[in-house]
Formats: C-alpha cells, sequence, structure tokens
C-alpha cells in the first residue's frame, strides 16, 4: 500500500520553509513532489520601484547566505549598462569577497549535513570554523551576513593589511585540512550515509540543467569562473573538482575538494591585490537603454541577472534573477525516488537548497 | 558542422538561419526570425546546449510580451528573444518546450503565474509560487486590482 507522507513546509530537517510530498511504499519512496512559494516577496517587481542605489541594497536582501553575490551579479550587470569598468584592484576585492563568502557557504553546509548525518560534533567543529571565516568577512566589510562591498564602478571598502587577512586564510585552510576535510572524505560514518544515496546520474544533470557542486557532482565539469571568467577569475589558478558518481558523497566531497580550491585562490588574489582606486569617480551613472546580463559561481552554482533599463531613469525597467537553487531543486525528485525515506532529509540537503533564493 | 566553423555559425546551420549573431550585453544573440520556438529546443539539445532560463518582458502599451529564452553552450550564453502579442490575457500564447527540455519547467510556470503567459501543451497546477493566488498579479499590470493586493 502506497501512502503520502509531507515533508514540511516547517519540518527539523528542512533550514527554511518548502514542502516535499513524499509517495511511499513501505520505507521507500516511489515519488515525490516538490512545493516552493513560501518565501515568495515578489523582489523582481519592488526593484522596479526602486533607484540604481537602492536596488543594491534590495537584492542584497535575495539571499543571506550568499548575499555579497547577487549584488556582485547585479552590478557587473549595471556597469554593461553604464559602459564603467571596474578598477583592478576593486576586481580582485570582488574575487577575495567571492571566495570568502563560498568558504563560509561550504563550511555552514557541511555542518548542517554533518548534523544529518548525526554527526552532532562536527557539527559544532564546522560552526566553529564558520565563525572564522565571518570574521574575516567582518574585518573585511564591518558586517556579518549583507556586506555592502558591490558598488557600480567597483567596491566600497578597501583591504588595508592583506598580510592580516591572509593570516586568518592560512590558519583556515589549516584547520579545513586537518580536521574538516579527512573526516569528511575518509570516515565509514559519512561514508555509510552518503555513497550511493541519492544518485542523479550525469544524463538526468544534464536533462534537468542542474548547476553548480550538484552538476560537478554528477560528472559535469561546469563553472562560470573558469567557462565565462569575471572579476579576477581570469588571473588565478585553481581546479575545478569533479566526481563522477552523482551521489550524496559526490557532492560532499566536491564541497570538501571546493573549499580547498577557495584558500588557493585567496591566496593568489591577496598576495598579488594591486595598488589602485576601489572604484571609478562619480556617483551618477549614464545608463543606457537596453538590456544587459551578468552571470556568476555561486557557491551553490551560477546565478544569472538580467537587467532592464530605460534611458534617463533613475529605476531599472526589469530585474530578473536566476538563482542555482531555482534550476537544482526540481532535481531533488529524481535523487530521492527508490531511496530510504530516512535518507530523504539529507538527500534535500545534500543540494545545499536555498528557498529564500529560490522564492525571491 | 565542418572543422573550421565557430560554435555560433554551427548553431546558425542548424537552424537554417542567415540572421547575424549579435554579440551585447554579455550574451551572443539571434532573431529567430520565422524559427518556432519547439525547433529551437531541439537544436539546443542536438547540440547539447543547457538551458538557463527564460526572462520575460512586458511591452509598453498592448505590444504584448517579449521572451528570452537563455541556453548556455561551452560558456558562451546564447539568447534567443521571442515577441508575443498580449492585447488580451488569452492572446499571450508561446508552444511549451517543456517535453523537450525539463529544465524549463518551474520557469514556465513561473512566468505563466507572473504574467499570464499561457505555454501551449503543458499542465501548470497548482501554482508554483503564489499557490492559491490570482494568476498575473505579480508584474502583468493588466490585473491591476490583483497588483494592488501585493
Amino acid at each position: 500500500m502506497s501512502y503520502k507522507i509531507p515533508m514540511g513546509p516547517y519540518h527539523p530537517a528542512l533550514e527554511e520553509p518548502y514542502k516535499l510530498d513524499l509517495i511511499c511504499e513501505g520505507e521507500t519512496v516511489q515519488d515525490a513532489k516538490l512545493h516552493i512559494g513560501f518565501n515568495f516577496r515578489g523582489i523582481e517587481h519592488l526593484a522596479e520601484t526602486r533607484n540604481y542605489i537602492q536596488v543594491i541594497a534590495l537584492m542584497e536582501r535575495v539571499c543571506g547566505i550568499c548575499s555579497n553575490i547577487h549584488t556582485l551579479t547585479l552590478c557587473q550587470a549595471m556597469e554593461g549598462l553604464t559602459g564603467l569598468t571596474p578598477p583592478p584592484r576593486a576586481l580582485y576585492i570582488r574575487t577575495i569577497m567571492a571566495e570568502l563568502e563560498r568558504l563560509h557557504s561550504h563550511v555552514l553546509w557541511a555542518g548542517i549535513a554533518a548534523k544529518l548525518m548525526g554527526f552532532k560534533t562536527m557539527f559544532m567543529t564546522c560552526f566553529e570554523l564558520r565563525e572564522k571565516v565571518m570574521d574575516v568577512l567582518q574585518a573585511i566589510s564591518g558586517n556579518r551576513v549583507n556586506y555592502s562591498m558591490n558598488r557600480i564602478g567597483g567596491v566600497n571598502r578597501d583591504i588595508d593589511d592583506p598580510n592580516a587577512i591572509l593570516k586568518m586564510v592560512e590558519a583556515l585552510e589549516l584547520e579545513m585540512a586537518r580536521t574538516v576535510i579527512p573526516i569528511f572524505t575518509t570516515s565509514s560514518t559519512a561514508r555509510s550515509r552518503c555513497a550511493g544515496i541519492g544518485v542523479l546520474s550525469t544524463e538526468k544533470a544534464i536533462s534537468c540543467g542542474v548547476v553548480g557542486p550538484v552538476a560537478r557532482a554528477s560528472g559535469l565539469p561546469q563553472d562560470i569562473r573558469r567557462a565565462a571568467p569575471y572579476a579576477a577569475y581570469k588571473e588565478m589558478e585553481f581546479d575545478v573538482p569533479v566526481q563522477p558518481a552523482g551521489d550524496v558523497r559526490a557532492r560532499l566531497l566536491v564541497r570538501a575538494l571546493e573549499i580547498m580550491e577557495s584558500c588557493k585562490i585567496l591566496r593568489q588574489a591577496l598576495a598579488k591585490l594591486p595598488p589602485g582606486e576601489i572604484h571609478t569617480e562619480g556617483e551618477k551613472f549614464p545608463f543606457m537603454t537596453g538590456t544587459a546580463t551578468s552571470r556568476v559561481e555561486a557557491p551553490r552554482g551560477e546565478v544569472m541577472y538580467s537587467v532592464s533599463w530605460k534611458e534617463g531613469s533613475r529605476n531599472p525597467a526589469r530585474v530578473h534573477v536566476r538563482t542555482p537553487t531555482f534550476a537544482v531543486m526540481p532535481a531533488i525528485r529524481w535523487m530521492v525516488v527508490g531511496q530510504r525515506l530516512a535518507d530523504t532529509p539529507l538527500i534535500q540537503a545534500s543540494i545545499d537548497p536555498c528557498y529564500s533564493c529560490t522564492d525571491r | 558542422m565542418t572543422a573550421t566553423m565557430t560554435p555560433l555559425e554551427a548553431i546558425s546551420e542548424k537552424l537554417h538561419t542567415t540572421e547575424p549573431w549579435v554579440d551585447t550585453g554579455g550574451v551572443h544573440w539571434l532573431s529567430p526570425g520565422e524559427l518556432k520556438v519547439r525547433d529551437l529546443a531541439k537544436a539546443m539539445n542536438e547540440l547539447r546546449a543547457r538551458f538557463v532560463t527564460i526572462t520575460a518582458y512586458q511591452l509598453p502599451g498592448e505590444q504584448g510580451f517579449r521572451l528570452e529564452y537563455h541556453w548556455d553552450l561551452d560558456g558562451c550564453l546564447l539568447g534567443f528573444p521571442f515577441l508575443l502579442a498580449g492585447d488580451s490575457l488569452e492572446s499571450a500564447k508561446i508552444d511549451s518546450i517543456y517535453d523537450l527540455c525539463e529544465a524549463v519547467d518551474w520557469i514556465e510556470r513561473e512566468i505563466h503565474e507572473g504574467f499570464g503567459i499561457h505555454f501551449s501543451g503543458r499542465a501548470y497546477e497548482p501554482l508554483l509560487l503564489r499557490q492559491g493566488d490570482t494568476m498575473g498579479v505579480n508584474l502583468r499590470d493588466v490585473v491591476a486590482a490583483g497588483k494592488e493586493k501585493i
């Protein structure tokens, strides 16, 4: 006999509200239906009522984890409409902020994954480490969540002492390499809960159009930082970790390896930080009529902004945001089919979902 | 496709079009002309391009809508703008490509809810973002009463 089990919208396994209707046969999931919209705020519509300064503050609030990425993508699109090119130092600072954000997002996810695996000690360790990343972000921006770093034509704050930040990054890297990565990659608990669970095949990953670590864990080597470099990524040397298995463990390994790659990028960017201005001159911007599009690789995958403007207007005519979770989340349905009901919390968490981004 | 062809030329050949590609605003644009969106989706599948999104724009007055379909081909963002009549709620429609490209599901549903555009050949229920709410209240001006509720 099959029966339906609703998971959510408010459930201990979910960090934010969404609903998964699971159709089960005994303990095995036969099908699943996803429901979103519990966080819908109409931000795209609201953006049309904000001027070019206010809209940056608004879009920073699309997501609480990758807030910097949203303003970076928006500012890049708006720079396309104003013809402004940020100075080299600003491009490096944008890269540093983006990688620090990836670090704190991946470590946060590792903590949540550990909690769902029943690995509470690891959860506490990850959150302690995440605090150190947050300290670095606070040292640079003065803020812990909405950093207000990006502006049209550059960044708002400089990095005065790159060596101090470098020391913090080195300490972080050491701790990651010594504790987090070995436990996630070698512990039998992590392996038994994750290996062969929630598989998304390469073919299905292509068909669903998934992005970011989920795509890379299904054998697709796609990364916007490499395929279409922005900020200072063209000048950085880094690897794009890819795992072919497509299971929860592969997603775990991809993110663990990406933590190390982020540290590598951070060390390079801080060491090579060029001198000079951090933004272009002027506070008023001559927007051209047209549409500009920008893509960046957020911690969860590709974010795309399409911004449309009419010359002489202070407000955008349209801002469209395609977030990574919006692209990845429908694939959860295929990951949970045939799996044990008890594994579904970890499987859905393995995509590192952000419902706030998805609903906008 | 010949060895000397660029990826963009290969797409033009596959789509049987001589329209020029225009590189602007971070996108390689190709006007689809007489091309149907379903034929475009089939061609993108054959090229193994990754679907990215559809961006909907409401045009001034009763000019209708512009739907911009985006695919990624090896890091190159492709854009195909389709114009839709939209002088009434019933007239704004375009073929769905959901059966050809699974990845469009949510964005077709979102545009259907936000703009009232109908993607022919698919079912939507339940609503994706505003379950139980009126369709087209998010961005579409014509449903003014609904818009005031936001």
